[in-house]
């Protein structure tokens, strides 16, 4: 099942919040990755960029907030990461990419910014993905 | 006339195939078509692979080399005006190891190119899609010593073309089709071509579009637009103007109109058709035009599925001028209202199936549109 949810059907505010400033459309959900996801559809669409207005991170505070996307997923990566299920023998099963958007965007990243800066540093080396949508850097 | 009865999922009930009788108890197709993973995937070909899908407009891609990409259930394609200013769909995959050509490119945002180049290993097609060029390395094989130059096979312009996948267009609007052999599009779309050829539809163009995402199934929201039942009570601002009780609800082979009349009339210069009303065109399977009757411009859905329980509507507006007058983003901002009534609505509804208890709903008498589209749906999945 999708996992999503509509800020019509909760009495509580959703944990993540994103809105295309162009289109006035707004998207809830459970799931920061679900944004990403949002994203990736509406700008398919229209070519729109995304903005996260709302997220509640559980560790996002304690980062520097001069720090780059690696640095970030770094600084994530202890509280994020570790997955018991899923970890690799690496020790790591990802920081979610949803997450690293949404920290990113405190730091007045778009969605799209924030996934044009990971492409641009995975290219470097910097940052890989022990599966799909997680992010280690290295 | 006996009673009709709802078929719920209480172990008693059976459900039955969408009757061809509208006063038929099993009017409306079962419930599982509206929740079911498998049934979205299975939509995916025996749907949108089968029947015409509207891809975008034609004024999007004036000159040879514009094109868009647009991606209907898992295939992707590239729309492109070529040399001869025809307009052209290919799938967005190289002839040489498959890999996608062109990145994701909306309508509303359209890129040109002289030739389609994969970036892979720089196979090269012309907007035609015949392959015009490939590296020098698939012309001899120096790096294996098991074969000489001479043994190289050509690779023939026509034979190593991109796949092309079936287009037409009725006015501005392109139509693809999946389909090894499909019927044309103009026995599809039947008087709608007509209808809509006999309209100045090309003299606009595209000045906003609006993407919204939302929880039901595409067929939901369908039904939804396909009816006026619940205007009265759900569009009270919009209705003050109409007059519901003279409308109209015609349906054809593939396709279905809703007329509806103004109750005061309207200049001519704010409608494009010639009759008094507004006009709602729903094209099987999931596209409209809609034409508000108040406006000198129209709009366009796309009911596109992202899964089982979800479908992002594709809200497009066409002005004569893409620059928009106050009174048109009032126009614009008076559909936003509807949709939003409509998706509330919708998803409603879709909360309704999902829990379970319902097996088969029923149709009202007036809900002949809606029995059309469950029709088409039933005999698309045992195609």
């Amino acid at each position: 099942m999708p996992n999503h949810t509509h800020h019509t059907h909760h009495s509580q505010p959703a944990p993540f919040v994103a809105t295309c400033p162009d289109c006035e459309i707004e998207r809830s959900s459970e799931s920061a990755t679900e944004l990403v996801a949002f994203y990736r559809r509406h700008h398919g669409h229209t070519g729109h960029d995304i903005v996260v207005t709302r997220a509640d991170l559980e560790f996002g505070a304690a980062l520097d907030a001069a720090d780059g996307v690696a640095a970030v997923v770094d600084g994530l990566d202890a509280r994020y990461g570790v997955d018991k299920h899923d970890s690799t023998e690496s020790g790591t099963a990802g920081v979610p990419i949803g997450i690293v958007v949404a920290a990113m965007s405190e730091r007045g990243f778009t969605v799209g910014e924030t996934l044009e800066e990971i492409a641009d540093v995975r290219m470097t080396g910097a940052l890989y993905e022990p599966r799909d949508d997680h992010l280690a850097a290295f | 006339m006996p009673y009709s009865m709802t078929r719920w999922n209480n172990g008693l009930d059976e459900v039955e195939q969408v009757s061809a009788d509208i006063t038929d108890e099993t009017n409306a197709l079962p419930a599982r078509y509206f929740t079911d993973p498998a049934v979205h995937e299975m939509e995916k070909e025996k749907v949108f692979g089968r029947y015409w899908v509207y891809a975008g407009h034609a004024n999007c891609i004036p000159e040879a080399g514009d094109y868009f990409t647009r991606t209907i259930g898992d295939r992707e394609i590239i729309v492109l005006r070529n040399h001869d200013g025809d307009i052209q769909a290919f799938y967005n995959v190289c002839a040489h190891r498959g890999s996608a050509i062109v990145e994701e490119t909306p309508m509303t945002d359209p890129d040109n190119a002289r030739r389609i180049q994969c970036p892979y290993h720089l196979w090269t097609y012309d907007l035609d899609g015949d392959l015009a060029s490939t590296p020098r390395s698939f012309e001899e094989a120096r790096l294996n010593p098991d074969l000489n130059d001479e043994d190289v096979p050509d690779l023939d312009a026509e034979e190593n073309s991109l796949m092309e996948v079936h287009s037409d267009r009725i006015g501005p609007f392109v139509f693809v089709n999946f389909a090894d052999d499909p019927m044309s599009l103009a026995e599809q779309a039947g008087k709608l071509k007509s209808e809509l050829e006999s309209l100045p539809l090309a003299e606009y163009e595209l000045a906003q579009r609006i993407v919204s995402e939302v929880e039901c199934n595409w067929k939901v929201f369908g039904g939804n637009y396909s009816e006026c039942d619940h205007c009265q009570a759900n569009h009270q601002d919009w209705v003050t103007d109409l007059e519901l009780l003279d409308s109209e609800l015609e349906v054809n082979d593939y396709h279905w109109v809703l007329h509806y009349k103004h109750r005061e009339d309207v200049d001519d210069e704010m409608r494009i058709h010639d009759e008094h009303e507004a006009q709602f065109h729903y094209f099987w399977p999931n596209f409209t035009v809609n034409m508000y009757g108040t406006a000198d411009g129209y709009g366009t859905y796309i009911i596109d599925p992202i899964d089982e329980e979800r479908f992002q509507l594709v809200a497009d507006y066409y002005f004569k001028d893409p620059e928009l007058t106050d009174e048109e983003e009032r126009f614009i901002r008076t559909s936003r209202q509807l949709q939003e009534e409509d998706f509330e609505l919708v998803e409603r509804q879709q909360r309704g199936l999902t829990s379970g208890a319902i097996a088969q709903a029923q149709l009202g008498p007036n809900e002949h549109t809606v029995h059309k589209l469950h029709r088409l749906a039933q005999t698309a999945y045992e195609a």
